[in-house]
């Protein structure tokens, strides 16, 4: 349904991404993990259409995202949030969703009733009936990121790419973000979840694609790319690995000495 | 069944029922002309006109957030059609607001597609620069009369009269429109765009297409006021058309008023054309240094203008705390 194509992403010198590929089958949730800094969000806002990658190509149900300008990328299917949330703050809650659902995939059928009917339905599921009528300025952490997910939802999205909607989040409020996310993905939605919180990423992916310095170091799935000795190295440094590998011979080599006596 | 609270109403217009005052107000104004004196039906005109060029501003400024110095460029190119029908036989102020609603539209699309790529103050200076530009053209052009200006003929005895209701039509057309734009899926995009641009855009908003809209919107409100102006004055030049004070004023009115509120432009200009006919009267000197005060003050303490007054809860408190998220 998406396909990456080596896509390569340099800003100046630098080269946030390069040489990436995967596959995102329809109705399927992937992880996108990474330490701090290996272009999880870059990747993002190329998918998005936010950036024109410099090589490579994103296509979608057989379009180039890359020639489809940035607020067309919705009308394809393909909607997103933001890790740094980006609220409407001025206005209130079900208007901040409101707007989404006017302009989103199927916004150009509805009218402004309409759309606001379909919000409320949405911030129902979401959970944020109870602060529909607040400024978004006034909303929790956790009702910011769901807000995020709301005005994503209400794009009436085929693929919804997730940035890191769980950071910040305590264990239970974790639990309720990860059943909703599976709920979403339950109606048809595919999946793409940027997360740093590897329990709960692990939990939800079905296919885990993990980024380092801007390339890709492994694919595969949740349990076969924890143990990857690329990524171990990647999350805890070469000296780790090298150390556990120098462990594992020793070990190997001769029993545990006799603690002294 | 959880009961879903209602949703906060205003944040989009500011509140239904000021509407409605200003609305009452407008209507107070009708009877203006009764009092027979030309002094009145000039100086309500004049509030009239301030309060259309502001609702002009309001949309580009207020709604979508991006504060123009220019408008005065849109009033100018009406005030110039009425002269140019003029001098072409026609005098008919019908056709005079018809020409200027068509040629304002044309010429901001026109002008909005390149210059409303900039953000802030490259934008605020750009629009600046199409305003002085115009009023460089218009002194060089001589079929418009040059830099001697152009006379417009007038219609009857009872003009004063006439014109009057004109502009008051002209102005009610401003409130209403905006009114309705604000609650329509036009108004959001436009809300959209001033709170977050890449926000929007990834709601599926194009922000060149809304951001042209609203310019285009506000420059025929702008320059339905300047062809009355012009068919008023009778007489039209380049610094009448374009005057400073026809470009600050109605910014510094919407500010006032409201930013952004379908009532804020019609109170802006009703308070600061009131208060600057007063402080005209009895400080002929000193009058725009209180003027000059007026608007620090406001835009130190009240930013959001006295709509935001309307719809405070939560008193001196929430006051300062949102004084506070200006300030950083």
């Amino acid at each position: 349904m998406l396909r990456i194509e080596n896509v390569g992403m340099r800003f100046g010198g630098l080269w946030a991404l390069k040489d990436v590929s995967f596959e995102v089958e329809r109705g399927t949730i992937l992880g996108l993990i990474g330490p701090n800094g290996s272009g999880k969000t870059t990747m993002m806002n190329v998918i998005s259409g936010v950036y024109k990658p410099s090589e490579g190509e994103v296509q979608y149900a057989g379009r180039r995202i890359a020639d489809v300008p940035t607020h067309d990328v919705c009308h394809l299917g393909i909607a997103r949030t933001f890790q740094v949330v980006k609220p409407f703050a001025n206005l209130t809650v079900r208007e901040n969703v409101g707007v989404g659902a006017m302009y989103g995939r199927l916004g150009a059928k509805r009218s402004a009733r309409d759309a606001f009917a379909r919000t409320d339905e949405l911030l129902e599921f979401v959970g944020l009936a109870r602060v529909a009528g607040r400024p978004a300025s006034d909303l929790t952490i956790p009702d910011r990121k769901r807000l995020e997910v709301a005005k994503a939802l209400a794009l009436d999205p085929e693929i919804l790419l997730l940035d890191e909607v769980m950071a910040g989040l305590n264990a239970s409020e974790v639990d309720e973000a990860l059943h909703l996310l599976r709920t979403v993905n339950e109606r048809g939605v595919t999946l793409i979840v940027v997360e740093h919180l590897m329990k709960a990423i692990m939990s939800i992916s079905q296919r885990i694609v993990v980024l380092a310095e801007g390339k890709k170091i492994a694919e595969g799935l949740p349990q076969d790319v924890t143990s990857s000795p690329a990524v171990i190295e990647a999350y805890l440094g070469a000296r780790y690995v090298k150390r556990q590998a120098a462990e594992r011979e020793r070990k190997a080599a001769a029993p545990p000495a006799e603690p002294p006596a | 069944m959880v009961a879903v609270p209602k949703p906060r109403r205003g944040a989009i217009t500011g509140k239904r029922w000021v509407f409605l005052v200003s609305l009452g107000l407008m209507a107070g104004l009708l009877f203006v002309p009764a009092g027979h004196s030309d002094y009145l039906n000039l100086t309500f005109r004049n509030i009239l006109m301030y309060a259309a060029m502001s609702y002009g501003w309001n949309l580009i400024g207020g709604y979508t957030g991006y504060i123009s110095f220019g408008n005065v460029a849109f009033f100018g190119i009406g005030a110039y059609c009425s002269a140019v029908l003029s001098k072409a036989g026609v005098d008919n102020l019908f056709a005079d607001v018809g020409l200027a609603l068509i040629v304002n539209a044309l010429f901001a699309v026109a002008v909005g597609l390149p210059i409303l790529r900039l953000r802030g103050h490259y934008f605020g200076i750009a629009t600046l620069g199409v305003a002085l530009g115009l009023t460089d053209l218009a002194s060089n052009l001589d079929f418009l009369g040059g830099s001697g200006g152009a006379s417009i003929k007038q219609i009857g005895e009872a003009h004063f009269t006439t014109y009057y209701y004109a502009m008051w039509a002209v102005t009610l057309a401003c409130m209403i429109a905006t009114f309705f734009i604000a609650r329509s899926k036009l108004g959001y995009a436009f809300v959209a765009i001033r709170e977050n641009e890449e926000a929007a855009q990834v709601l599926g908003i194009s922000p060149t297409r809304y951001k042209v809209t609203a310019w285009a919107i506000g420059a025929m409100m702008g320059g339905a006021a300047g062809a009355v102006f012009g068919a008023a004055n009778g007489f039209i030049d380049p610094p009448t058309a374009f005057a400073v004070d026809n470009n600050v004023f109605p910014i510094a009115m919407a500010i006032l008023g409201g930013m952004g509120t379908a009532s804020g432009p019609f109170i802006g200009a009703l308070l600061l054309s009131g208060a600057n006919e007063l402080l005209q009267q009895h400080f002929l000197k000193l009058h725009a240094l209180f003027f000059g005060g007026i608007i620090v003050l406001m835009i130190l303490f009240l930013p959001r203008g006295l709509m935001y007054l309307v719809g405070l809860r939560g008193g001196m408190r929430r006051w300062l705390s949102d004084l506070a998220v200006f300030r950083v």
